[in-house]
C-alpha cells in the first residue's frame, strides 16, 4: 500500500509515494539520486547512512521513508549548496579523510555538534562523532579539523 | 637532502574535494538504469559437507526472479597464486557462508526472498576448525585433489594432507647454535583471525552485453589482476582479456581485503547468465565478515638462543597458519611471513617452518601487514621475555641485534640500507625509554612497550607498473595509471612526482580511478609498493614527456638541449635568461614555424617499472638463493599505557612510531598512515575479537559485537617520526609504507602490559576482560 | 537490505485514534525511534502487518516536572533527556545515563519508552527506573494503568505490557530527600555499545541508598540486600568489602558474546564500590563531574 509523503529535501519541496516498508536510505539513494549517505552496515552501527531530519542527525538505514512526511531532510549535498562550507575546507586542509566513505556522515555529525556547541572541546567532539566509524584516519585529523575550525 | 618544490611538501589531496563534498562515487553509487538486476546468494549452513542436491524450482516461480545458477553452471576454478577455489561450490562446501547458488531478480528484496526458497540437501562431513586439528585429522581432507592444483612455482603443497604450502627456511645450523648458546627460550604465541572492516562492503556489477563484451565494475584494489583472474576462470566461455573490461571507482577502504578476487567473480560470472542486462551483487555487512578474505590465525612456536652478552645466535620459528577453506591468496601470506619471520634482526642461524593449513573456516587472504603483524606478535613478545630473563634492557637487546645494511637475510640475499638504528634511537628518546611514568593513582599501573618492525612487499618477481601521461591544451596533465586510490592518497603522490619532473603544479594534475581499457597495467595496489613501483613508472613517464619536450624545443627552436630546463610549467634556458615558453602553448598544438608549418604535436609520456632483479626461485628445502623481496621498510615503535588494575581497561597516553620511508613524498599522507595504522593495530589487540561457534559459524558478523575503535577510543597522542635513508631505485628515493604502521602495535602493547603489571599474555586479543581476569587469578 | 516484510504504515494523530488502531489490529508494532524495531523487522525477528508511528502524538513528547513527579512521555528521546534543563537540574544522573546510550544519531531518535519496551536485560533505562522507583504509564482497552518498574520487567524481551496497550510515559517521583547519583556502564570500548554491566547508585542525604543493576540478570535488579547493609552506615573500606561480597547474592550474570559471567561479577563489584563513592562525593559537592565515567 503506497502512501504520499511531502517533505523538504535539501531545501526543495518533494512530493512522492512510498510503500510502508521502504527505508529512507534506499529512497534517498535509489529514488532521489542522493549518493552521499552510504550503506555501511544496515544496522545503525557505523554511521555512514547519517542524514539530518529537522536538524538532528539520524541513521537513515533505521528510518522508514514514510516517517519523513512533513519533515526537513538534509544530506551533505544540501549542506553545501553554496559551495564548500568552512568546515569542509578545514577537512581538506587537515586531510581529515582517506577513503572518503565515512566522510559525509562525519561532516553531518560535526555540523550538528557545531550548531549546538560552536566551541566544543576535544572530548565533546569525540563524543559527538562516536557513532561514525572510520577505519582509515585514526580520527585525530578529523578532530583537529573541527577544533581548528571552531577556534 | 635535496629540497624539492613538490616532493616532500604538503599538497591538497587531488581527490579531496570529491570526497569531502560527497561527490566521490563508489561502486554501489553507480547507476545502471531501470534494467539493473540484483543477485542474492544461497549460502552453505555447514562448515564441511557434500552437496547432494539443489532444488530451486520453487524459487524460480517467484515473480521477479529472472535466473538461478549453481556450481553446475560454472565449474571453473580460479585463484591468484593457486587455483583451488570455485565460483560456486562444486561437489562440496568448505566453510559456513560459502556460495552454493545465486538468485538473480529484478529487485534486491525479491532476490533475497528467492534465495530463501532454494532448497539444498547436504551430507555433512566432519569439519576441522583449527590448524592443529587439520594437521592431525588426516582423514578429513579438505582438498583431496590438492596434488593436481595449478600453482606458482614457489609453493609446495603436500598432496594427501591439509598442508596447502610449506615454506621452509634453513640458514646456518640452528641445532648446533642452540647447543652452544648460553640461554635458550621457547614459548608459544597465538593470534586469532581478524576482519578488515573497511566501511565500504564488497560489491560488483557485471554486464555481458550482446556484443560479447564483459564489463565488471568492482570495489577493488586490483583491476588488472581482477581482469586476469576473470579471464582465466571464464576462458571456457570463450572470453579472453580483450573481451573483459574492469572499471574500479573510488574504494571505501581496502586494507588488502579488496585485493585479488573474492566475491567479485560472481559479478563477472552472473553477468554471463543474463546476457545483455547488468546485474549487481552487493555484500551485506555480515557477508563482508564471513565471506571475504580474513586475516589468518596463527599459532607460533618460537625458540631463541642467546649468548650471555645478548647476541641472538639462533631462532627456530614454527608457524601454523589457520588459512581457511581456500588459500589461493592466503598461501602467499604464509610464504611471505615464512621468509621473514625472524624480524629485523641479524641472526646467523635460522629455521622457519611456515605451514599453510586448510581449515573449514572462511578463506584467509591479504590483510594489511600480510602475515607480519601475526608473526611479530610472538617474536617481539618473546624477545621482551628473553630480555627480562637475561636482565638486559629490551631496547638494548634489539639495538644490539638489529639488522644492518649488507647483513645476510634469511634466504641469502642482503639487507638494504635502512634507518633501523636511527628509528630505535629516536623512538626510545621520544618515549623517554628507561624512565618509569609515575602513576597518579595506586589503582592505575603504568608501563611502556617497544617493538621493531619490518616488511617487504610480497609480490611475484614480475609485478609490473606502468603509466601514461598526457597534456591538455591548458597545460594541465592527465596521468593514467591502474594504481588504486583506496584512501592512502596514491593519486596525490603520483601527481607530486609528475609535478616535480614537469613543474606543473599538483592542482593542475588529474589522476583518475582506473579502467582496464584505458589505463595501462598495474599488478595490484597492495604490498605498500605503489609509491615505489607505480611512482617510478610515473617518474619515467614524466621524464619521457620532458625528453620529448626538450627534443622538440631543440629541433624546432634551435636551442641546445643541455641548457634547457623546466620551471613553473615553462621551458627555460640556462644560456638565455629571456627564453620562457609555457608548456600550454605547444603541448597539444605543437610549435608554429615561420613558414606556417608546425613541429611536434600532442606530447604523451610513457613509463614502466618492473624489478628485474627479483626472483622467487630458491631451494625448496632451505629457501636459499632466492631474491623474493625487493627491499624491506623498517621502523620502531613504542607506547605508554595506563591500566586500571581492577577493570583491566587500558588507556594509551602516547604512541610513537618511526618509519624509514626512503624519501617522504608527502609527509602528511605518511602521518595519515601512521595514525590510521596504529589505531588499526590497537583495535586488533584491545577490541576486535572474532568468535566462531563449535560448528564453525561466525557469530559476531556485525559491528555490534565485533568492535572497531571509535573517535573516543584513540590514544591521547600519536607522534610520527619520518626517517629518510633513500631507496636508490625508488622515485626520489622513496620506499613504500602503509601496512607497516600496524605491524608493531600488538606486541608493543603486550610488552607494555607486561611492564605495567608483570603479566605476559601470549594470545590476542588482550581485552580488558582478559587482563582483569588474569589479575584476579594472580591474586588467588 | 530491503525489508521484505510487507506492512501498512499508519500515523495516528491522537492517543484515542492510536488505541482504536491497536484494538483493530492483531499483529502491530509501535514505532517511535525505530532504532530497535526497524533492525528487528529487517532481520525478520519481528513481522508486523501494521506499523503504528506514534511520533504524531505531541502530548507524548514532553518532559514535565510537576513539583513532585517527573513525567517523561513515550516520545521523549535520549537527546531530549540530555538537553532538558529540568533533568540537568533535578535528575542529572538520568542525563548521565542517557549520554551513554548508543551514539548521537541514535539518541536523536531512540526513546526511553522504546528502550524499556524492548525489555532486553541490558536496557540502560532499566536500572534508572528501578532505582528511582518509577511507574510505567500505559493506556489500553482497560484504560490507564500505572505499573511499578520492578513489576514492568518480567523476563528477557517480556514486559508487563498487555494486548492493545501502549506505554504513554514514565513517571519518576522526585525523591523527597536531597540525592545524588552515579551511573556506571561497562562497555567493551568507549563507543556505541550495549552494556556488559550497568549500574545506577542513588545516594540520599539521610545516608540511604538505592542501587539497581542491569545486564546481570534476566531483568534489572534492585540490590535491596546491599542497600540494607549500606543504609545509614559510614562506608568504610571494611564495609564496602563486605558489601561487594553481597553482590554475588544479588546478581546472576551469564556468559554471552559480550562478556563472561566471571568478568561481569568482578566488575559489578568494582562498579558498586566506585559508584557508591562517586554518588556520595557528589552529594557533598565533591565527586567527579556528572558525565565522567568512574570505570
Amino acid at each position: 500500500m503506497k502512501r504520499e509523503i511531502n517533505f523538504v529535501l535539501n531545501g526543495e519541496r518533494v512530493s512522492m509515494e512510498v510503500r510502508g516498508n521502504e527505508i529512507l536510505l534506499e529512497v534517498l539513494r535509489e529514488k532521489l539520486g542522493l549518493k552521499s549517505p552510504k550503506c555501511g552496515c544496515d544496522k545503525g552501527d557505523c554511521g555512514t547512512c547519517t542524514v539530518m531530519i529537522n536538524g538532528k542527525t539520524v541513521r537513515s538505514c533505521l528510518v522508514l521513508a514514510a516517517e519523513i512526511d512533513k519533515c526537513d531532510v538534509l544530506t551533505l549535498e544540501g549542506l553545501m549548496q553554496g559551495g564548500l562550507t568552512p568546515l569542509q575546507k578545514s577537512f581538506l586542509e587537515h586531510n581529515s579523510f582517506q577513503c572518503g566513505f565515512c566522510t559525509p556522515g562525519v561532516i553531518l555529525s560535526a555540523t550538528e555538534l557545531l550548531r549546538k556547541n560552536p566551541r566544543p572541546d576535544k572530548t565533546e567532539i569525540q563524543e559527538a562523532l562516536s557513532g561514525n566509524l572510520c577505519r582509515c584516519t585514526g580520527y585525530s585529523p578529523i578532530i583537529e579539523a573541527i577544533r581548528d575550525f571552531s577556534k | 637532502m635535496e629540497d624539492y618544490k613538490f616532493i616532500g611538501k604538503p599538497a591538497v589531496r587531488i581527490d579531496g574535494k570529491e570526497k569531502i563534498s560527497g561527490a566521490a562515487r563508489f561502486v554501489d553509487d553507480l547507476d545502471f538504469g531501470p534494467g539493473l538486476l540484483f543477485a542474492a546468494i544461497v549460502e552453505s549452513p555447514h562448515a564441511h559437507a557434500l552437496i547432494k542436491n539443489i532444488d530451486y524450482a520453487e524459487a524460480l516461480k517467484l515473480s521477479g526472479v529472472v535466473k538461478i545458477v549453481t556450481g553446475k553452471d560454472f565449474p571453473f576454478k580460479f585463484g591468484l597464486y593457486m587455483h583451488d577455489r570455485y565460483i560456486f561450490a562444486q561437489d562440496r562446501v568448505r566453510f559456513i557462508g560459502e556460495q552454493v547458488a545465486a538468485v538473480i531478480a529484478r529487485d534486491a528484496a525479491t532476490a533475497l526472498e528467492g534465495a530463501k526458497l532454494v532448497k539444498v540437501q547436504y551430507s555433512v562431513l566432519p569439519a576441522v576448525l583449527d590448524a592443529q586439528g587439520a594437521l592431525e585429522k588426516e582423514t578429513v581432507l579438505l582438498h583431496p585433489d590438492l596434488g593436481g592444483y595449478k600453482h606458482v612455482p614457489w609453493f609446495f603443497p603436500k598432496a594427501g594432507t591439509n598442508i596447502a604450502h610449506l615454506r621452509k627456511v634453513r640458514k646456518g645450523d640452528v641445532d648446533k647454535a642452540f647447543s652452544s648458546a648460553d640461554y635458550v627460550f621457547e614459548d608459544t604465541y597465538s593470534v586469532p583471525r581478524y576482519a578488515h572492516c573497511a566501511l565500504e562492503v564488497h560489491g560488483a556489477v557485471g554486464l555481458y552485453d550482446n556484443s560479447g563484451r564483459l564489463t565488471v565494475w568492482t570495489a577493488s584494489q586490483s583491476p588488472h589482476t581482477q581482469r586476469h583472474l576473470f579471464a582465466e576462470a571464464l576462458a571456457p566461455l570463450g572470453l579472453s582479456h580483450k573481451d573483459i573490461r574492469v572499471i574500479t571507482p573510488f574504494v571505501g577502504g581496502g586494507f588488502g581485503g579488496k585485493a585479488g578476487v573474492s566475491m567479485e567473480i560472481l559479478g563477472a560470472a552472473l553477468a554471463t547468465a543474463v546476457k545483455g542486462r547488468p546485474v549487481k551483487i552487493l555484500w551485506s555487512r555480515a557477508q563482508e565478515f564471513y565471506n571475504t578474505y580474513q586475516r589468518q590465525g596463527l599459532v607460533a612456536r618460537i625458540k631463541a638462543g642467546f649468548k650471555k652478552d645478548g647476541t641472538l645466535l639462533a631462532l627456530d620459528n614454527t608457524l601454523y597458519w589457520d588459512a581457511g577453506a581456500y588459500v589461493e591468496y592466503g598461501a602467499n601470506v604464509v610464504n611471505a611471513a615464512g621468509l621473514s619471520a625472524s624480524g629485523p634482526y641479524n641472526i646467523p642461524n635460522v629455521r622457519i617452518d611456515s605451514y599453510c593449513v586448510y581449515t573449514n573456516l572462511p578463506p584467509g587472504g591479504p590483510y594489511r601487514g600480510f602475515g607480519y603483524s601475526e608473526f611479530l606478535f610472538g617474536l617481539e613478545s618473546h624477545l621482551n621475555e628473553i630480555a627480562k630473563k637475561m636482565g638486559i634492557d629490551p631496547v638494548e637487546l634489539r639495538r644490539k641485534n638489529a639488522i644492518r645494511e649488507g647483513d645476510i637475510l634469511n634466504y641469502g640475499g642482503k639487507m638494504n640500507a635502512s634507518g633501523l638504528l636511527e628509528a630505535i634511537d629516536k623512538v626510545a628518546q621520544e618515549i623517554e625509554w628507561g624512565k618509569k611514568v609515575p602513576s597518579r593513582d595506586p589503582n592505575i599501573a603504568t608501563g611502556k612497550g617497544f617493538a621493531l618492525f619490518w616488511k617487504a612487499p610480497a609480490m611475484p618477481p614480475n609485478a609490473g607498473s606502468s603509466a601514461f601521461l598526457k597534456f591538455n591544451e591548458d597545460g594541465s596533465l592527465n596521468i593514467l595509471i591502474s594504481g588504486m586510490e583506496i584512501g592512502q592518497g596514491l593519486l596525490t603522490v603520483i601527481a607530486q612526482i609528475a609535478a616535480e619532473v614537469l613543474t606543473v603544479p599538483v592542482e593542475n594534475i588529474r589522476v583518475e580511478t582506473p579502467d582496464t581499457d584505458r589505463n595501462p597495467y598495474e599488478w595490484q595496489t597492495v604490498a605498500s609498493h605503489l609509491t615505489w613501483g607505480c611512482g617510478k613508472a610515473v617518474e619515467r613517464a614524466a621524464i619521457d614527456a620532458r625528453d620529448q619536450i626538450f627534443d622538440l624545443i631543440e629541433r624546432a627552436l634551435n636551442r641546445k638541449r643541455e641548457a634547457l630546463y623546466l620551471e613553473d610549467a615553462c621551458v627555460k634556458s640556462r644560456s638565455d635568461g629571456s627564453f620562457s615558453l609555457p608548456l600550454r602553448d605547444f603541448v597539444i598544438a605543437g610549435i608554429p614555424m615561420e613558414d606556417g608549418t608546425y613541429r611536434g604535436g600532442p606530447i604523451i609520456g610513457r613509463g614502466m617499472f618492473m624489478p628485474e632483479f627479483a626472483s622467487a626461485a630458491s631451494d625448496p628445502e632451505t629457501s636459499q638463493g632466492g631474491k623474493p623481496n625487493v627491499h624491506y621498510t623498517v621502523g620502531a615503535s613504542a607506547v605508554t599505557v595506563e591500566i586500571d588494575r581492577q577493570t583491566g581497561k587500558l588507556r594509551i597516553p602516547k604512541v610513537v612510531l618511526a618509519v624509514d620511508v626512503g624519501r617522504a613524498i608527502n609527509p602528511d599522507l605518511i602521518k595519515g598512515q601512521i595514525t590510521g595504522g596504529i589505531l588499526q593495530g590497537i583495535a586488533t589487540v584491545l577490541y576486535e575479537d572474532m568468535r566462531f561457534d563449535e560448528k564453525g559459524r561466525l557469530i559476531n558478523a556485525n559491528f555490534a559485537d565485533y568492535k572497531i575503535p571509535t573517535s573516543v577510543d584513540i590514544p591521547d597522542e600519536v607522534v610520527p617520526i619520518i626517517i629518510e635513508i633513500p631507496q636508490k631505485d625508488g622515485p626520489y628515493g622513496a620506499r613504500g609504507m602503509g601496512e607497516h604502521t600496524m605491524i608493531p602495535v600488538a606486541p608493543m602493547i603486550a610488552n607494555a602490559v607486561e611492564d605495567a603489571l608483570g603479566i605476559r599474555i601470549k594470545s590476542m586479543p588482550i581485552t580488558a576482560e582478559k587482563i582483569a581476569l588474569r589479575l584476579l587469578e594472580g591474586k588467588k | 537490505m530491503a525489508i521484505t516484510q510487507e506492512f501498512v504504515y499508519l500515523k495516528p494523530a491522537s492517543l484515542k485514534e492510536t488505541l482504536a488502531l491497536l484494538a483493530q489490529h492483531d499483529n502491530f508494532a509501535i514505532l517511535a525511534g525505530g532504532t530497535d524495531l526497524i533492525d528487528m523487522i529487517k532481520e525478520g525477528a519481528v513481522q508486523p502487518d501494521v506499523v503504528v508511528d506514534i511520533k504524531g502524538l505531541a502530548s507524548l513528547s514532553e518532559i514535565r516536572f510537576k513539583g513532585s513527579t517527573l513525567d517523561i512521555g513515550a516520545g521523549v528521546t535520549f537527546t531530549d533527556l540530555i538537553e532538558s534543563e529540568i533533568i540537568k537540574e533535578k535528575f542529572p544522573v538520568i542525563a548521565e545515563c542517557a549520554r551513554t546510550v548508543g551514539s548521537l544519531g541514535i539518541r536523536n531518535r531512540a526513546t526511553l519508552a522504546g528502550n524499556i519496551c524492548s525489555g532486553v536485560p541490558c536496557t540502560d533505562s532499566g536500572p534508572v527506573l528501578c532505582a528511582y522507583e518509577a511507574l510505567v504509564l500505559t493506556e489500553g482497552p482497560k484504560g490507564a494503568r500505572k505499573i511499578k518498574a520492578e513489576d514492568w520487567f518480567i523476563a528477557p524481551r517480556k514486559t508487563a505490557l498487555e494486548k492493545g496497550e501502549i506505554v504513554v510515559g514514565v513517571r519518576i517521583p522526585y525523591p523527597k530527600k536531597r540525592h545524588s547519583g552515579c551511573w556506571v556502564k561497562l562497555r567493551r570500548y568507549g563507543g556505541q555499545d550495549l552494556a556488559q554491566v550497568n549500574l545506577l547508585v542513588l545516594a540520599f542525604e539521610d545516608g540511604t541508598f538505592r542501587i539497581s543493576y542491569g545486564a546481570v540478570a534476566p531483568v534489572p535488579v534492585r540490590a535491596k540486600k546491599i542497600e540494607r547493609m549500606l543504609n545509614g552506615q559510614k562506608p568504610t573500606p571494611d564495609l564496602l568489602e563486605k558489601v561487594t561480597r553481597l553482590v554475588e547474592e544479588e546478581i546472576k550474570p551469564i556468559t554471552d558474546i559480550r562478556a563472561t559471567g566471571e568478568y561481569r561479577m568482578h566488575l559489578a563489584k568494582v562498579m558498586l564500590a566506585r559508584g557508591v563513592e562517586a554518588a556520595m562525593g557528589r552529594l557533598d559537592g565533591k565527586g567527579p563531574e556528572y558525565g565522567k565515567s568512574v570505570i
